[in-house]
């Protein structure tokens, strides 16, 4: 049975192949890069400060994540060291994209279950957080805030205070429609024991992000980031390792308040302009590894002298794209948009 | 939840969108023929309680056969080139074409030329083009109203 690569609703392109008896799906075959653009060859030879927008055009939901990735690698390369409050900076610029992502994963398994209740509520605190995010930085998606070398994001003590009190409202309306979730049984019935990618799987098809830390995988890059503000991180996980799409939702749950706490942290003060000091040995390649809502985003920059040779960038989604197809199997048909959301993952991260 | 939910109604009249006593109607169908996700996320919170676009009778629909209007996402890949025309062509006429976003309109495209076919106007001809990086859901909801109040009375387009 072939879908796509349009698809029914607002959803990005790629094509399944799905072999199925009956509603029974036995093997899932995706075809995806239907969106390449080919970014990681058009950057080469361009300036190292240009090629960040490359890689920031990348994807739109993992925009920060990206840059981040790269800017490390670059800076690994160039022996530049991150001083506290460019980490600071660009810290709470990766949790302030984690938080918008998270509630819209919220929202799209609610759409795959089809409760248009919980996708509306969850929608407007989607809408709040990138509103938010464009008062902070003048960019919906936070686009173009990470730059090689440093940062000039600046928030004063009345904009901190503003973002912290719209955070925590945030917060608790989306505890408060989270728990509305809980009693609501038909949406409850149809997550469990579905779409299971248990520690074992995780460890074969090198699955990452929450979707990696739901099984009790304690994988999470932000524990070893000693270029980003993440004293002694330790990242949250379930009390029951199940991995199937509920545990997925759950986790994100869990995720969404850890952020939330450690943006309202980071914004504790003002957030000043920062650059980059030499601190280490130039290289000609610099590797840069970024915990995205996804998952572990990599990013291998290859330079000569100021110019881009190669540049490749490991998305969280990509790295995550054979666990769903792993996922679907054995699981009914019908059950496909609810597995496929409940990992949430861009195309246009795996396609570039 | 209904608690919940009575409280976002009061959301839309936090955004500059007109009143929805127009009686016209126009089925959108989405094409994503390349773009970074961002066109997408901003779509969707289109029918967010904010904006909700479906009380002006503006609403995606599945299939492009079901469609008024093709709305196109991205560059333009060549591997998207033939899905999107096919969509095109599946849609009754009258039919119209929305470019959405600076990638569709061909501003400031990064990517290898020869994986891209070029701006969506160069496979289709666009009737409405919608800017941005991304366009706000606020610059989608103002210019897709728009379009079907220009499109004059019996032209089949925006007719309930």
């Amino acid at each position: 049975m072939a879908v796509g690569p349009i698809h029914a609703g607002v959803i990005e392109s790629g094509h399944f192949r799905f072999h199925v008896v009956g509603d029974r799906i036995l093997h899932l075959d995706a075809r995806l890069f239907y969106k390449h653009r080919g970014l990681e060859r058009a950057a080469e030879g361009s300036t190292l400060d240009d090629g960040a927008r490359y890689v920031g055009r990348a994807c739109a939901a993992c925009a920060v994540a990206n840059r981040l990735a790269y800017a490390h690698a670059c800076e690994e390369s160039l022996g530049l060291e991150p001083p506290s409050e460019l980490a600071r900076a660009r810290t709470l610029l990766l949790e302030l994209e984690r938080i918008w992502s998270h509630l819209n994963d919220v929202a799209a398994v609610c759409a795959g279950v089809g409760l248009t209740a919980g996708n509306t509520l969850f929608a407007a605190l989607t809408e709040r957080a990138r509103r938010l995010n464009a008062d902070l930085t003048g960019h919906r998606f936070l686009f173009d805030t990470v730059a090689v070398g440093g940062s000039s994001l600046e928030l004063d003590a009345r904009e901190t205070r503003a973002a912290r009190e719209e955070l925590e409202a945030i917060g608790r309306d989306a505890a408060r429609g989270w728990r509305e979730l809980q009693f609501s049984a038909s949406f409850q019935d149809r997550l469990p024991d579905i779409g299971v990618v248990d520690a074992a799987d995780v460890e074969r098809l090198g699955t990452v992000g929450p979707a990696a830390r739901t099984t009790g995988v304690a994988l999470d890059a932000r524990s070893t980031s000693p270029r980003l503000d993440y004293p002694g991180f330790e990242c949250r996980l379930p009390d029951r390792p199940v991995g199937d799409v509920r545990a997925r939702l759950e986790q994100r749950a869990l995720e969404l308040e850890q952020s939330l706490e450690i943006a309202l942290r980071l914004l504790d003060g003002p957030v000043i302009p920062a650059a980059a000091t030499p601190g280490g040995g130039e290289a000609a390649v610099g590797v840069g590894r970024v915990e995205s809502a996804r998952g572990a985003t990599l990013c291998v920059v290859e330079r000569d002298g100021n110019r881009l040779r190669r540049v490749r960038l490991r998305t969280g989604s990509y790295a995550n794209w054979p666990s769903v197809a792993y996922a679907a199997t054995d699981n009914l048909l019908p059950d496909f948009p609810l597995i496929n959301k409940s990992f949430e993952l861009c195309y246009a991260c795996a396609d570039r | 939840m209904l608690t919940l939910l009575r409280d976002l109604r009061r959301l839309r009249h936090s955004v500059g969108l007109p009143r929805p006593d127009r009686g016209r109607s126009l089925a959108i169908r989405h094409v994503d023929a390349g773009s970074c996700n961002g066109c997408e996320h901003e779509l969707t919170l289109v029918s967010s309680p904010y904006h909700d676009l479906q009380r002006f009778g503006l609403g995606i629909v599945a299939s492009p056969r079901h469609a008024d209007l093709l709305l196109v996402t991205g560059p333009v890949t060549t591997r998207m080139r033939e899905p999107l025309l096919a969509a095109y062509h599946a849609m009754p006429e009258p039919r119209l074409v929305a470019a959405l976003g600076d990638c569709a309109l061909g501003c400031g495209i990064l990517g290898s030329p020869d994986e891209l076919v070029g701006p969506v106007d160069t496979v289709l001809p666009v009737d409405l083009r919608i800017p941005g990086c991304p366009p706000t859901p606020e610059t989608i909801a103002t210019a897709l109203l728009g379009l079907v109040d220009r499109a004059p009375r019996g032209s089949g387009i925006g007719a309930q």
